[in-house]
Parts: C-alpha cells; sequence; structure tokens
C-alpha cells in the first residue's frame, strides 16, 4: 500500500499523480491524500511528493488533449474546493486520482464524469459544484471599500480556494480599477493593478491599518446604499428566515448593509 | 421623516427607493456581455444575486423611479396624484453618479429605471432616455440597463431608449381590460401592448441582422461558432436592441380574476409578444382606497406563489395552461403545487419506467425537474439506474416514488390510487405549504372548497 501526500494544490494533485503513475505500483495499491497523515496505517508507505510544475503540465496538457478541456477544468474546480463534508468523505485528491485511472482505463474517457454511480466520480463532482457554487455567491457579495489612495479593497472569508474565478470576473468587470480581494482564511490576496492581469500574492505582510484608511467619499456612498437596502423591503412581505436562508451569515459579516 | 425644501442626495434616495419597490422585476438576467478593457462593467447571463432585502427578495438592481411625481390617478398605486406624500425627482447626473459608485463597489449589477408620469409620458420617456444616453456614453457603463417604458410615449422615444437599454418592460398591471379600466382609467390596454408589440418587433428584427451576419461571417473562414457570437456582441458598432428581452407584471388579488384566467393571459404574453418573464406581485393595500379589497389576511403570497410555480411549468416544462386549469376548476389546489396536482388528476399516465422514458415524460413526474431529467438521461448511457442513483442525482424522492418505477418495481409498495397517493404526500408536514400548517388542524377530503377566499385565515 503506497500513499502519497500531496501538496494542497493543482500543482501538488497533478504531481502526485504524475509520481503515482511513474512508480508502476499496482493501481489499486495507490492512494493520495492532501493531509498530513494523522492516523498513520502499518503496512502502509507514506510517499512525500514535492510539486513540480513541469510534471504537473505534462498531466494537464495530458488530460485536455484525451479527455477535454471541461473535464480538466472540472477536475481542477475540484481541486480548488477546501473542507467538504460529505457521506462517503473521500479525500480530494484521492478522488481525482481515481476518476483520472478511471477515465484512462476506459475506452471514451470523455464520459468518465457522468458516470454519477462510481464513488470517485461522484465526489468530484461534490467538490466541484461546492467550490463552483461558493464562487458564484461571492461574485454577488463581495463588497469594495475605497481606500485613501484609491485602491478598491475587499476581505473574505470563503470555504474555498475560489479568488482565481474571482479574478476572472473582476478583472473584466472593472479593468480600469486598482483593487484587491484579501483571503483571510488562507492568508493570500488577489491584486490587480489598472489596466493589467491580476496576480495572487501571499498577504502575510499585509498592513491592516494601512487598509481600514477609508477615502472622504467612502462612508457617504456605504450610507447611500444602506439607505437603499432598507428602503426597498416592502413591510407587509418582511420574512427574517428567508433573508437568513439566502444569505447565509458568513457571508453577511463582510456585507456592509448587515453591520449593525 | 423631516420634510426638507430641496430634499438631498439621502433623502431622494430613500423617497424614490420607497416608491419603485412593489415593482418586482428584479432580476440581471439574460444577457453575456464581456468588458470592453475599458471603462467599467460587464452582463452575466445567469444573473446576480448581490443581496437580500428583508423581506427575503433579492436585490441585484439599483431599484429607483426617476421621480415620484404623476399625473396619472392609479387606485393602486401609492404615488398616484392624490396621495399625499413626500415628492422629489432625480437628475440624471444624480443616477450616474449612484449606479457608478455602487457598481464599483460591487453593490449592483446594474439599473432598473422606472418613473411616474411627469407632466406627460413623452417629457418623463425623454428623461429616462437622457440617463440611459449618459450612463452609457459619458460613463461607459456596460453593465446592465433594465428600464421601463411609459404608456403612452411616442414609438420614436421608445426605440432610442431601447437601443440602451438591455432589458425594456412595461407593466400589464391588471390582467384584464376591465380590471384596468376600472382601477387605472388613465392608462388602457391599448396604451400598454402597443410599446409591448413593438418591443417585440424591435428585438425579433435585431435577431434577424444578428443571424444574417453569423451566416456571412461562417462563410468567410474556418471559425469556431460560440467565438463568433462573442465577437460580435462586443463590437462597439453592433446596437442591440433590448438584447435581454421583454418583461412584464401583474397584480395578484387587487381583482376578482380566477387564476384560470390570469395563467391564461400569461401564457398569451408568452406566445404572442414572446416576453421572458411574467412577474405576479401580490397585492399590498397602501392606499386604502374604497375601490380595493381589504384583504385583512395579508397579501396574498401562496396565491403568488402558485402562480409562479404554474409558470414555471408553462416555460420550462412545456405544460399550457389549459392542462393545468379550466373553467371547472380555476384556482390553483392549496394543498399541492400545480404539478403534484397535475400527476394526480392524471394517474393513467403513471408509473414512469426511469430507464426508457422520454425526456418529456420524465420532466412531468413530480420531483424530477428539469436538471435531474438532463442527468438522468446521461447517467442511463453508461449504466442501468436505481433508486440510490437517484437520490444522488438529485431526484426528490419523497414526492417521486408514487410515480416511478425502476427496472421494473417501484421503491415501496404502493397503490396507483388518487386518495391512497395525496394522503402520502399531505402526510408529510414538509410538504404543505407554511400558511396552511400555520392554520391550525383540518379535517383534509379532496371534496374541500380549494379556492382561495379573500377572508380565509
Amino acid at each position: 500500500m503506497y500513499t502519497y501526500i500531496c501538496d494542497n494544490s493543482i500543482d501538488g494533485i497533478l504531481t502526485g499523480i504524475y509520481d503515482a503513475y511513474a512508480d508502476r505500483h499496482p493501481l489499486h495499491d495507490i492512494h493520495l491524500s492532501v493531509s498530513e497523515g494523522m492516523n498513520l496505517s502499518l503496512f502502509t508507505q507514506y510517499i512525500e511528493v514535492v510539486p513540480d510544475a513541469h510534471k504537473a503540465a505534462k498531466v494537464a496538457n495530458t488530460l485536455k488533449s484525451r479527455f477535454g478541456q471541461d473535464f480538466y477544468e472540472t477536475i481542477y474546480q475540484a481541486a480548488m474546493s477546501g473542507d467538504v463534508p460529505g457521506k462517503s468523505a473521500m479525500d480530494k485528491a484521492d478522488a481525482i486520482f481515481e476518476t483520472v485511472a478511471l477515465a484512462l482505463a476506459s475506452g471514451d474517457g470523455t464520459k468518465t464524469l457522468l458516470s454519477l454511480g462510481e464513488p470517485c466520480v461522484y465526489r468530484v463532482f461534490e467538490l466541484c459544484r461546492a467550490t463552483g457554487r461558493e464562487a458564484m455567491h461571492l461574485l454577488g457579495f463581495v463588497r469594495f471599500q475605497e481606500l485613501e489612495n484609491g485602491i478598491l479593497f475587499s476581505k473574505i472569508h470563503p470555504k474555498h480556494h475560489v479568488l482565481p474565478i474571482l479574478g476572472d470576473h473582476f478583472s473584466d468587470r472593472l479593468p480600469e480599477e486598482n483593487f484587491m480581494i484579501y483571503d483571510e482564511n488562507r492568508k493570500i490576496t488577489l491584486l490587480h493593478p489598472a489596466g493589467e492581469h491580476y496576480f495572487l500574492a501571499d498577504a502575510e505582510t499585509l498592513d491592516i491599518d494601512a487598509v481600514s484608511r477609508f477615502s472622504a467619499d467612502e462612508l457617504r456612498m456605504q450610507q447611500l446604499w444602506i439607505t437603499f437596502f432598507h428602503s426597498i423591503t416592502i413591510d407587509a412581505r418582511k420574512n427574517p428566515g428567508l433573508q437568513s436562508q439566502m444569505i447565509p451569515k458568513r457571508y453577511q459579516q463582510d456585507a456592509v448593509e448587515f453591520q449593525v | 421623516m423631516e420634510l426638507s425644501l430641496q430634499p438631498d442626495l439621502m433623502e431622494k434616495l430613500a423617497i424614490l427607493t420607497d416608491a419603485a419597490k412593489y415593482d418586482v422585476a428584479c432580476t440581471s438576467s439574460g444577457v453575456d456581455r464581456g468588458g470592453k478593457g475599458h471603462g467599467i462593467g460587464n452582463s452575466v447571463a445567469a444573473g446576480i444575486c448581490h443581496s437580500f432585502a428583508g423581506d427575503g427578495r433579492c436585490i441585484s438592481l439599483l431599484k429607483i423611479l426617476m421621480s415620484n411625481h404623476c399625473v396619472y390617478n392609479c387606485s393602486y398605486c401609492q404615488n398616484n396624484c392624490k396621495n399625499d406624500l413626500p415628492r422629489a425627482t432625480f437628475t440624471p447626473e444624480e443616477i450616474c453618479t449612484l449606479v457608478i459608485q455602487f457598481y464599483r463597489r460591487n453593490y449592483i449589477e446594474g439599473l432598473f429605471l422606472s418613473s411616474g408620469v411627469i407632466d406627460n409620458p413623452d417629457h418623463t420617456m425623454e428623461l429616462l432616455f437622457q440617463t440611459l444616453y449618459l450612463l452609457r456614453n459619458k460613463y461607459e457603463f456596460n453593465g446592465y440597463i433594465h428600464v421601463k417604458a411609459i404608456p403612452g410615449a411616442d414609438p420614436r422615444l421608445i426605440e432610442l431608449t431601447g437601443y440602451l437599454a438591455d432589458r425594456m418592460s412595461i407593466n400589464l398591471e391588471l390582467p384584464t381590460a376591465d380590471g384596468l379600466r376600472s382601477l387605472a382609467p388613465c392608462k388602457s390596454r391599448q396604451t400598454i401592448l402597443r410599446p409591448m408589440r413593438q418591443i417585440q418587433n424591435g428585438i425579433r428584427h435585431s435577431h434577424l441582422l444578428d443571424s444574417h451576419e453569423l451566416m456571412t461571417r461562417k462563410n468567410q473562414s474556418v471559425c469556431h461558432l460560440p467565438e463568433v457570437i462573442r465577437l460580435s456582441s462586443q463590437d462597439p458598432y453592433r446596437k442591440r436592441f433590448v438584447p435581454a428581452g421583454q418583461s412584464t407584471q401583474m397584480i395578484i388579488g387587487a381583482t376578482p380574476e380566477s387564476d384560470y384566467q390570469i395563467i391564461k393571459v400569461a401564457e398569451s404574453l408568452y406566445d404572442r409578444f414572446e416576453l421572458k418573464r411574467v412577474f405576479y406581485s401580490a397585492f399590498v393595500n397602501v392606499t386604502h382606497n374604497s375601490d380595493l379589497p381589504a384583504l385583512p389576511g395579508g397579501p396574498p403570497l401562496l396565491r403568488e406563489h402558485r402562480l409562479y410555480q404554474a409558470d414555471w411549468l408553462l416555460r420550462y416544462y412545456h405544460f399550457r395552461a389549459d392542462e393545468l386549469l379550466n373553467e371547472a376548476q380555476p384556482d390553483f389546489n392549496i394543498y399541492l403545487d400545480p404539478k403534484c396536482d397535475w400527476a394526480l388528476r392524471h394517474l393513467e399516465q403513471f408509473p414512469v419506467e426511469i430507464n426508457r422514458a422520454s425526456y418529456q415524460t420524465l420532466l412531468r413526474v413530480p420531483g424530477i425537474g428539469y436538471l435531474s431529467a438532463r442527468r438522468i438521461i446521461a447517467a442511463r448511457r453508461t449504466s442501468r439506474l436505481d433508486f440510490a442513483d437517484l437520490k444522488r442525482i438529485g431526484v426528490v424522492l419523497k414526492r417521486a416514488i408514487y410515480f416511478i418505477t425502476c427496472n421494473g418495481r417501484t421503491m415501496y409498495p404502493i397503490r396507483i390510487d388518487q386518495d391512497y397517493i395525496t394522503r402520502q404526500l399531505l402526510s408529510d408536514r414538509t410538504q404543505i405549504p407554511r400558511e396552511i400548517r400555520q392554520a391550525g388542524y383540518q379535517q383534509l377530503s379532496l371534496f374541500d372548497d380549494q379556492t382561495f377566499l379573500a377572508s380565509a385565515q
């Protein structure tokens, strides 16, 4: 039994898949894992995988050319997910590895993602859906605040690694703005200088003081938005339960209109 | 609220948001338009919900009136000329500032602009046009704009505005001409349907131009089809007329029409005017006018919910209005949703075998939506499906088990019998709407009067 410990990133998982196939062990004996082995098993050999961009690129190209862009994107999105509880609760890297193995072994791998009967395929589907749902919610719930120096700053607390999806969307929407989205759970920031492509950066050295100084107009705009938000409710149809259902509390903490 | 002679921006926003809130249309959907690389804004076809109001409704657009001054006297509207309340008017520049600053902060997807009739329909429509023109051209706003057409405005103004907006709508207000005549004498069926027809023709014409361009480009070079469509929509010289289509709104409960009449009107609007959406707004009595019903039980929310369920059946599930209701049964069942109700009245079509049935047949099963039906068809290609697979696919087994078989067997032994299935469905309290559950103990019988009475609770 061999368990490959991968880095919790798409590069790490794809390198893990490369190494698993390169080492030529029987496929049913191989498992991949993104978490450090908590309960070490007696007869298992644990192999640490060092993420390698070249190996990952090779695997990615194979997947794209043999199974199509959609297949690759689903795998990618599943790899971006955080903690997703489920009945089978298969490990993220393990589920991806088994799906890829299934696709490589079958005649027409493009249909592999449709056989939801397989536990690994269903797990990949669950992970991909979880990430996609959170990204879709955050497209609406991200709130920017204008800082003194004109930069638009936003702080989010997502369960999954959705910054790349947000980056694509907001770069297209606000090409002439300097904006930042800070993922406080993972301590990563997305930075977009005006007119350029966005990039992700480590946020250990984020200046908390600088990001709390708002521009002169900012508070007035927030007040206008809060006025609008409260005026639009139809009192005869008040339904706080429905409101909490539609925008869960974990998104409300970052939205300016819900700050008391 | 304190009244000042010159209300500032904050007061105007409070007044004019409050004035616009009964227009329930607020989706930002229908257009996929990427950013242009400059300016600000893009549009996502699925629409994006930015927040949810205290009544649970989605907030997607900055929904405001240009002005709540109005020369008309519609009984149901709080802004009618007889009502005494603070009035205000935005300038086009003020609206543009609000839209751009809110959009930058990701509070909204775009603008929803309506207005009371200031002086006359043409003057009002001109002001709306001015605002949109400024927003699109001076501020380079590329996000979503939904504008209301003023009944009775000049067709040329409507056409010009249509090239700047994404969605344009005009409210039907009341389902029948009689209802309109009694509650809104300044409007008429003519002044509402004529602009609707004009917008429909404009959209059709725009689509013809699109497909012509598509054919000529296709012949020119080997190009991947979706890219061509994307290019065509980003072309700055391409002017599309109302790309997100038309919608309308009807008030439910202000006049005594039956559900059957309302749903027939909605169906003919979809068939003959090619509308994208019909909205149903439960009547909220704000003016306490004598020709309006008092509605002591509050606004008819359950009825509105049933109408939306029926509306979805018309649009996504290929039902016809006559299948759901008829003269003998003119109102929806309050205990069961329209799809379950139809299934129970047509038990000869069930049970449906999951591994063999066509897409159309699967759609008709209560508990199977269009997503589940598609997934079933896809999964069927590789393996035979069982009830465990159906649960994973997302089928609501609580409802579906009475109507389907997998590999020839039902999940539990059941009788295909109307009384039996109805009792089973209703014994699960979660399937009964909240308003009925909270009404207290009631002996159920299929012979109960199930029409909505204004003083029901």
